[in-house]
């Protein structure tokens, strides 16, 4: 389990429903992930909890605008610009398209968790670590 | 991975096994003797009221709120002129939930989502504005409050601007929330007061109503938060009953009311339906039966008024589809039908849109209008109790009850309601049923139309979400730098100061609370105060 690809799980908004992560971070702990559990954080502190963790995949779940999702990513590019993101919650169409440009593979609700487990082995397969 | 699926097994959503066709045999001898009772009869299974929907249609009352004051207030009336017969004020969840004012670093760090999911109100000017033109003197209202350290300040304005429109509050109609499935377990916020210190404000606004606002519902125990956070549905209905048992033992001990007066006070419950409509329905009819035992054998009850549940449904939100969302009117129709076959008193259904965004006017509007096709259209309110006798829905009943009070039993053995979401265990139960469900879906052991199967690659989307507002962030700031600069600061101070001292002791701070909103205290101030006397709740670890 020690050489598990880290992922980081945040939320981007204060809004505390937690089922949606709850699952996708059961699927992927199942799946043999080493996932960290980093609550509603601000960009600053994702950048933070991102580098003391040293991850190798970053997941947003968005109860929020995209506006705040695109902050949060500048924020992170500005400090890890190869660290893979991607993002699930209440993702209208437009956002996920938005943010489908900025590299960020969006995974609304109904999306299945065998998916989100195959993009999970797909984004960190390059760093994984021996 | 997706597999053939296995031979299919044949339960209610809840899990409880299911037979091909129900006989008189299949009702138990306990349930079998109140079966031949009639609605408006203790235990109440059959409904509480004997002619039904016929002396008092259901309430239409949806939640709704966006933006600005000005925006929500736009949108309730718009509600209200197309039917809707009581209206909810959302709170914006950055700031109410929290206890923030706009310009705390966390808000700031997420200015566009302010106002997402409801206005920014800080002073009671705000609330003013969202009212403003809304006759609440006829009106039933939710004042919101959701959340429980959010309760205090969302009712005291409420009833302050009444108050300043000449309302006597001895007639005002309306409901409080203050909801620990919400505040503790389904929507576990970043700050919140310790459930302890929850316990307090909430046995305050009961006393607090039963002196001065007799028509007011303090607050209401909402399982539908259990309930769509994973719990299923006898354990909605077990942590429903503890969940009273907290309330109702802490008025006793405070020894300030009498328990049919603090029974009829505590008895407004929300819960959901989902696409299980007859377990649901089912559902509805146990809770009402327990509800009369437990006040009965627990508190002496004898008033029959007030051993009457009277219930709020909402159509879950998480049965809504993000693919194909145009299905989910059709899922709400059937989720409203469940409610209304359990005898509901008020419904709010879901948008068709609740997976994308907030609703958007029409979804708004269709869940207004899914109500009054049902209430006029269909025949369904002529009779009451109209599933009574069929032997599957009292067998159902009678097997959720069962179920229900073995969980409510197993959460007093824990040390209670409260006990149960210090450590954890609640969550631990509603993760179980969310992975189960999920993983359910996934292997294609449970069909969700458009989503796991009758996919539709060609047209994914057919609707865009409602955006909101861009400027709500802006305003709100201007207005809380306006309520700093024109309020009378030493009287603002010295209200702060006194709520500060009721906090730390025992007295109802309800009055206090009234005051500083009169003073136009703003809402990250009582925050200020709340955390400084009771700290931050310790979250258990939820995932």
């Amino acid at each position: 389990m020690s050489n598990a690809a880290r992922i980081l799980l945040v939320k981007t908004a204060l809004d505390g429903h937690w089922r949606g992560l709850s699952v996708v971070a059961r699927a992927l702990r199942d799946a043999g992930f080493h996932v960290i559990m980093g609550g509603m954080l601000t960009g600053a502190e994702i950048v933070r909890a991102a580098v003391d963790e040293d991850v190798d995949l970053v997941g947003l779940n968005v109860g929020g605008h995209v506006q705040v999702v695109e902050r949060v990513l500048g924020e992170l590019r500005a400090a890890r610009p190869d660290l893979p993101v991607f993002a699930g919650g209440v993702l209208p169409p437009a956002s996920c398209k938005r943010l489908g440009a900025l590299g960020v593979e969006c995974y609304p609700p109904g999306s299945s968790l065998d998916d989100i487990v195959a993009a999970a082995r797909r984004l960190t397969g390059h760093l994984a670590k021996p | 991975m997706r597999r053939d699926p296995p031979p299919p097994i044949y339960t209610t959503r809840s899990g409880i096994p299911l037979k091909a066709a129900y006989g008189p045999d299949d009702v138990p001898a306990d349930h079998r003797a109140v079966m031949g009772g009639l609605p408006g009869e203790p235990p109440f299974h059959r409904g509480g009221f004997p002619q039904g929907y016929r002396t008092k249609p259901w309430r239409i009352f949806q939640l709704s709120g966006f933006g600005k004051p000005e925006d929500e207030n736009e949108r309730i009336k718009f509600l209200l002129k197309n039917g809707e017969t009581g209206f909810l004020m959302e709170h914006d969840r950055n700031t109410a939930d929290h206890l923030y004012n706009v310009d705390h670093p966390d808000v700031v760090a997420r200015r566009e989502d302010v106002g997402q999911t409801g206005a920014v109100m800080q002073s009671i000017r705000e609330v003013a504005i969202t009212l403003d033109g809304i006759p609440i003197e006829s009106t039933y209202g939710h004042a919101g409050g959701g959340v429980v350290q959010h309760g205090p300040f969302a009712l005291a304005a409420y009833w302050s601007v009444a108050r300043r429109r000449g309302i006597d509050l001895a007639g005002l109609a309306g409901t409080g929330q203050s909801d620990f499935f919400l505040t503790y377990l389904g929507c576990v916020t970043k700050q919140q007061v310790p459930t302890a210190a929850g316990l307090r404000l909430n046995a305050d606004i009961i006393e607090f109503c039963a002196e001065h606002l007799p028509k007011w519902v303090p607050v209401s125990i909402a399982g539908y938060n259990g309930g769509d956070t994973g719990l299923n549905g006898y354990q909605e209905l077990g942590a429903v009953i503890a969940n009273a048992i907290e309330y109702l033992d802490e008025v006793r001990r405070r020894g300030r009311m009498d328990m049919t007066a603090a029974a009829s006070r505590v008895g407004g419950v929300n819960f959901r339906t989902t696409m299980d409509i007859f377990e649901d329905a089912a559902k509805l009819r146990a809770a009402r039966k327990m509800w009369c035992r437990l006040l009965r054998e627990r508190y002496g009850v004898t008033d029959e008024r007030a051993l009457r549940m009277r219930i709020h449904i909402v159509t879950s939100g998480s049965m809504m589809a993000y693919q194909q969302p145009i299905n989910n009117i059709v899922r709400g129709t059937l989720m409203a039908l469940s409610a209304v076959l359990g005898g509901t008193q008020s419904l709010g259904v879901s948008g068709y849109d609740e997976a994308i965004s907030i609703p958007s006017e029409h979804a708004h509007q269709m869940a207004v209008r899914i109500q009054q096709i049902l209430q006029h259209e269909t025949n369904i309110t002529a009779v009451a109790d109209p599933l009574g006798g069929s032997y599957y829905i009292e067998a159902l009943t009678a097997e959720l009850e069962r179920r229900g009070w073995e969980f409510a039993e197993e959460i007093a053995g824990r040390g209670g309601f409260l006990a149960t979401l210090d450590s954890g265990w609640l969550h631990a139960r509603a993760r179980d049923n969310q992975v189960a469900e999920q993983q359910a879906e996934n292997d294609g052991r449970r069909i969700v139309v458009g989503v796991t199967d009758f996919r539709d690659d060609v047209s994914p989307f057919e609707i865009d979400g409602f955006p909101g507002v861009s400027d709500a962030y802006e305003v709100a700031r201007a207005r809380l730098d306006e309520v700093r600069r024109e309020r009378h600061e030493a009287g603002a101070h010295a209200a702060v100061k006194r709520l500060e001292r009721a906090c730390r002791g025992t007295e109802n701070i309800m009055p206090v609370m009234m005051e500083a909103l009169g003073a136009e205290v703003t809402l990250g101030e009582i925050g200020d105060v709340f955390r400084s006397v009771w700290g931050d709740w310790q979250t258990p670890e939820l995932v």
